[in-house]
């Protein structure tokens, strides 16, 4: 009962920033579809494939081909870096939930009832589940009433298959960076250190794992990070399920999760 | 004794500490809080009382002894024993987008006791709160407001214990007034309540016993009627004609503040007896005594290194 009025409370908090944000990357995703129709109609994909820079060819091997589709250019909205900018950020601003309180000393007021600590960790996390949910239930919605309105008879369109392993393996994605951005929440006592700290730490993995992209150096280290571990073009050519890429970044993602559980049940609030 | 056992304090503490790096907040402080009573927790500001309530409610880890609430360890049964507190912060930290009836269900779904319909509507009728301002947003409340919403999500669950802190900073007098016989009310029905304070005059009239903290470190525990015996009081003795022998000497326990011939003003710590004796065969008219105002004894123990 108390940690369901805790959940109720937070979800009460961000029910209109998830319903702001689905609706806009379901729009996003509309919008895709209706550029890659008026694409498809004017066959403007080869002369777009022919405006890419030779390196950048290289770099994208035969996905460029899966790419400049009216299927590639609607699988876009699912690692377009505005997209995935605003998924990570989202669950950012989720998983600093805790910090927020602490900083504000609403903490107070909640840990003075019998609740146990763990379960402001155990909030955040049902919470950025529930969040990370309904946005790829909103993205997914979007292509589907999409590609229902507006796909041109004939095209190729993205598959179930390859939408549902996009949704999978950035959903995993969004998890891996609110947990490990949960174990820095968990011991900062302001939402803007966190926040910050775990923002500029996703900035700085994503440029890195771009380098490694064109540097081998960069490359040898790049596991380490969580963006290597979604490659959208490698699966819109492959549409294989990357368990092993999912199971790693929730590897990561739990990781987090345990690091806040143990850090704040010890500190000091 | 077992926990909840009506015989046993509602608080004990014992020898605890807490440091925060080189700065010791509190330091070996032990006390004991009868049920039903109202006992002022006093101190200057940063001399350990919200640090003290802040381990009562395991927000902070001590370094050293333990509390235990109505016989239930803080740390070790923390659920068991915050379910027999209502809590009011020194600092209401609130989301200023949630409306006060949201605040006080919030409240109540986490104190996991019964909130009766009938016990908010009296506080709201009692601190003056209109039912309709509990749907306005705290943003728009004054801090007066906050505070008064603050005491009822506090009280409204009617726990055994109330821990306040600082209660009446930010309320205008008439709300002070209530307030205190709300605090009265609650000790007849046998509620607890641990009340820290800077206000002296709100302890002296408010509270049964109160514990004094300076720098972390218990210096003074009583009860507020036994601190009124100890302290002097002071004795105006006017004369009919002039007087022009001195005072001097006083029996022990007494101490000439002021003399002219008409009249002689004394500090007596003790029974008037001695004095009494003493002002035999001398034309006395009247005897003034004024009791010692509690203020300027702990007024004494706030400045002194080591109170005597």
């Amino acid at each position: 009962m108390n940690g369901a009025a805790l959940l109720f409370h937070s979800y009460r908090r961000v029910r209109a920033l998830l319903l702001g944000a689905g609706a806009l990357l379901a729009g996003f995703q509309l919008l895709l579809c209706l550029a890659a129709k008026a694409m498809h109609e004017l066959n403007a994909f080869g002369q777009l494939t022919s405006l890419i820079p030779d390196f950048l060819r290289q770099l994208m091997g035969p996905s460029l081909i899966s790419l400049m589709s009216f299927g590639g250019i609607v699988a876009v909205g699912y690692f377009h870096i505005a997209v995935m900018g605003a998924l990570v950020a989202l669950a950012i601003a989720l998983a600093t939930e805790v910090s927020a309180e602490i900083e504000l000393r609403f903490v107070d007021l909640i840990l003075s009832r019998p609740l146990a600590r763990h379960w402001l960790i155990t909030r955040s996390v049902v919470v950025l589940i529930c969040a990370t949910a309904w946005l790829l239930l909103a993205m997914s919605l979007g292509t589907c009433l999409g590609l229902y309105l507006l796909a041109p008879p004939g095209s190729a369109e993205p598959t179930l298959r390859l939408v549902r392993i996009l949704i999978f393996n950035l959903g995993a994605l969004i998890l891996c960076w609110g947990g490990l951005t949960l174990a820095v929440a968990a011991v900062s006592r302001r939402r803007s250190a966190a926040g910050s700290a775990a923002g500029f730490l996703a900035l700085a993995t994503y440029l890195f794992d771009y380098i490694a992209q064109v540097w081998k150096p960069a490359a040898k280290i790049a596991w380490l990070f969580p963006f290597h571990y979604y490659n959208a073009l490698r699966l819109l050519t492959t549409s294989d399920l990357p368990l092993r890429e999912i199971r790693v970044l929730l590897c990561f993602a739990g990781a987090g999760i345990a690091v806040a559980y143990i850090l704040f049940s010890r500190r000091d609030l | 004794m077992s926990p909840d056992d009506a015989a046993g304090p509602a608080i004990e503490i014992r020898s605890l500490s807490k440091r925060f790096r080189r700065l010791v907040a509190v330091d070996n402080l032990s006390l004991e809080v009868a049920r039903g009573e109202i006992f002022g927790f006093l101190g200057l500001n940063g001399a350990g009382k919200t640090t003290t309530i802040r381990l009562l409610l395991d927000l902070l880890r001590p370094d050293g002894g333990e509390a235990s609430i109505m016989g239930w360890n803080c740390r070790r049964q923390g659920l068991e024993a915050r379910s027999r507190i209502g809590y009011l912060p020194g600092e209401l930290g609130l989301y200023a987008d949630l409306t006060g009836q949201q605040l006080l269900d919030l409240s109540a779904g986490l104190s996991g006791r019964e909130v009766r319909p009938d016990t908010v509507a009296d506080l709201l009728q009692r601190l003056e709160f209109h039912k309709s301002d509990l749907h306005r947003r705290l943003r728009e409340y004054s801090t007066g407001m906050k505070r008064k919403l603050g005491l009822i999500q506090a009280f409204q669950s009617d726990p055994p214990l109330l821990i306040l802190d600082e209660p009446t900073e930010g309320l205008d007098p008439l709300m002070q007034e209530s307030f205190y016989k709300l605090l009265f009310d609650l000790r007849d029905k046998g509620r607890t309540v641990f009340m820290s304070s800077h206000v002296l005059s709100e302890v002296e009239r408010v509270c049964d016993r109160i514990g004094l903290i300076r720098k972390g470190r218990l210096v003074l525990f009583s009860s507020v009627d036994e601190i009124r015996k100890l302290a002097a009081r002071t004795v105006r003795v006017i004369f009919d004609s002039d007087v022009l022998t001195s005072p001097h000497p006083l029996p022990q326990g007494y101490e000439v503040i002021d003399f002219t011939p008409r009249a002689w003003t004394v500090r007596a710590s003790g029974p008037m007896g001695d004095l009494v004796q003493r002002l035999a065969g001398l034309p006395v008219k009247d005897l003034e005594v004024s009791d010692a105002r509690l203020e300027e004894i702990l007024m004494r123990y706030f400045r002194e290194d080591e109170p005597r």
